[in-house]
């Protein structure tokens, strides 16, 4: 199980595309990465998840971090491209009402 | 007879002059091959510590002779930065992880007496000893 | 000293025996050495040492360069025998370690006890079981003055031990929680205060809490982002997803959550469960929630308590009894 991060800096934007699991034994390492993203001034974190294909509890709470960390440097932090798992684990935790979460397929829009 | 020399640390090298100062001096004592080996590997790891963490130091050698006991007193002092926390250094496991060597607890194990001085931003002095028996 | 002495000579007499006779038994003899030389902590540069003076008294005449060359070998294992001591001791730590842990565990299993309630109209059922020895999930039975029944399920992100003392907070909260009436939005409310002001940012808990009124058999709940349970309709006979959605506890302290109300039929079931039933995984295979709720269907025809315990056993056997995580699952029936 291994978890791959690509940041690529975009200006303020900061893309960071994951590909792989995330979970007790990686998000360590995603929040090692993430966190200082959202900290950075004035910065724009764009998290893609398109290659996620399993998440747990940890994960959201790397996430979870992530957001409150942003939120304390009056940042932006926005997910995207997730699969269908995973989202709903975003759908069930309520996270969804705090996260900005964008993905490409419409169908979303009406859950 | 009982006296005392000193071989400074700087290079990795100095290691290797340490542990051969270090042995003669056990010979002298009269410590056996097996003695001798664990004293030279004591030697190693508190001179490398010294290299590694503090960049230079010396570790001194003191015969000693008494009435009925006779042994090994080995000092090696630093400078350096000293130990944030002696406890968790004497820890099993804790130095060896990276592969460092046997570490502090190592050094424990093969000496019969252990002391450790130290003071952040003042360096540290250890002190062991090995008695002959 | 003396023991070593004697080893010495054991070692010197199996050895000269071998020299001798190169037989099986004196090879077998040399294996019960190392096997007394395990038991007694002696570590390989010993052994090297005690090779190297028996070799010396049997030859006293050994050439100086095999001499030479037992030397640079007993030096070579110096560090070995520190390695193998350090294993020793750490062995031993582990060890505590564990027998400390499982008066943890035993704690907190009296801490986290709590009395299966007995109603007439209502069977209720209830298993839980950590994946490691402490448990991150919790449930919790309240019986109110005015004969409603709560319950409580709660999921610790994580396991082990840190989901294990982050979950006695929530039951020294829940216990301090007034005996009237508890309504499930009230009391998630009040627990995402305790737990945003307790617990690091990225440590959350999921909870649901339902009150069951036995009066008028009517179900009220809310879920702090809780996996859902499955309400099953004996009427219908069929299994739906307890919707209830709402935020988890300790990420916004504002948080407010939304109660539902079901009225509860005769054979109707709540079945209420942890992600770790959900995240059970069959080889790389995840389990579907419909599968969960057939196995239910399986054994509806038995007592509440055994329903829960089957489908543990079931899932148990499925993950070959290595649980992912820790598994937590809760059946209340109506009587007819």
């Amino acid at each position: 199980m291994n978890l791959t991060i690509d940041v690529e800096h975009n200006g303020a934007e900061k893309i960071v595309s994951l590909s792989g699991e995330i979970d007790a034994y990686t998000a360590p390492k995603l929040k090692e990465t993430l966190l200082p993203l959202t900290q950075e001034s004035e910065a724009t974190v764009i998290v893609d998840l398109q290659q996620i294909t399993y998440m747990d509890s940890t994960g959201l709470g790397v996430f979870i971090s992530a957001l409150k960390s942003t939120k304390e440097y009056n940042n932006t932090l926005k997910l995207v491209n997730l699969q269908d798992r995973v989202y709903r684990l975003f759908k069930i935790t309520g996270l969804t009402e705090i996260i900005a979460i964008e993905t490409d397929s419409t169908v979303r829009g009406g859950m | 007879m009982d006296f005392q020399s000193c071989v400074n640390i700087k290079k990795e090298w100095d290691i290797v002059g340490a542990r051969q100062l270090g042995r003669d001096i056990a010979k002298k004592v009269g410590f056996g091959n097996v003695d001798q080996a664990r004293i030279a590997t004591a030697i190693s790891e508190l001179a490398r510590n010294i290299y590694l963490y503090a960049g230079s130091g010396k570790v001194c050698f003191d015969a000693i002779d008494e009435l009925n006991e006779k042994g090994l007193r080995i000092v090696a002092i630093d400078e350096g930065p000293g130990i944030q926390d002696v406890s968790q250094v004497m820890e099993d496991g804790f130095s060896t992880s990276g592969g460092l060597g046997a570490g502090l607890p190592g050094v424990k194990r093969l000496m019969d007496e252990f002391d450790v001085i130290s003071r952040q931003g003042e360096g540290t002095e250890i002190k062991v000893v090995k008695w002959l028996r | 000293m003396s023991t070593l002495k004697l080893d010495l000579q054991t070692y010197k007499d199996l050895m000269k025996q071998y020299i001798e006779t190169q037989n099986e038994q004196a090879l077998y003899n040399a294996e019960q050495f190392s096997k007394h030389s395990i038991q007694q902590n002696i570590s390989p540069d010993e052994i090297i040492n005690v090779h190297f003076q028996a070799l010396m008294e049997l030859y006293p005449d050994v050439p100086d360069d095999i001499r030479n060359s037992m030397n640079f070998l007993l030096e070579t294992m110096i560090s070995y025998g520190l390695a193998y001591q350090e294993y020793q001791a750490l062995r031993e730590k582990q060890l505590e370690l564990q027998s400390e842990l499982s008066v943890a565990a035993k704690m907190q299993q009296t801490l986290l006890s709590t009395v299966k309630p007995e109603y007439n109209q209502l069977d209720v059922g209830a298993t839980s079981h950590p994946a490691k020895q402490m448990n991150g999930d919790y449930y919790h039975f309240v019986e109110d003055q005015e004969g409603s029944l709560g319950i409580a399920i709660a999921d610790v992100i994580g396991k082990g031990v840190p989901a294990a003392l982050c979950m006695s907070m929530i039951k020294y909260s829940m216990d301090s929680f007034p005996e009237k009436r508890m309504e499930p939005s009230i009391v998630l409310e009040g627990m995402n205060r305790v737990v945003e002001r307790n617990v690091d940012p990225s440590m959350f808990i999921t909870m649901f809490y339902g009150l069951y009124d036995t009066k008028d058999n009517r179900f009220f709940y809310s879920s702090a982002g809780h996996e859902p349970g499955f309400y099953y309709s004996a009427k219908e006979d069929t299994f739906k997803d307890i919707e209830a959605e709402g935020l988890v506890l300790g990420v916004d302290r504002d948080t407010s959550y939304k109660q539902f109300e079901q009225q509860v039929d005769p054979g109707d079931m709540i079945v209420l469960l942890t992600d770790g039933v959900t995240e059970c995984r069959s080889g790389d295979d995840f389990i579907e929630r419909e599968e969960i709720a057939e196995v239910i269907r399986h054994y509806k025809h038995l007592p509440a308590q055994e329903i829960t315990d089957q489908v543990y056993s079931h899932f148990e056997r499925l993950q070959d009894f290595q649980l992912r995580d820790d598994f937590t699952l809760v059946i209340l029936r109506r009587e007819v």
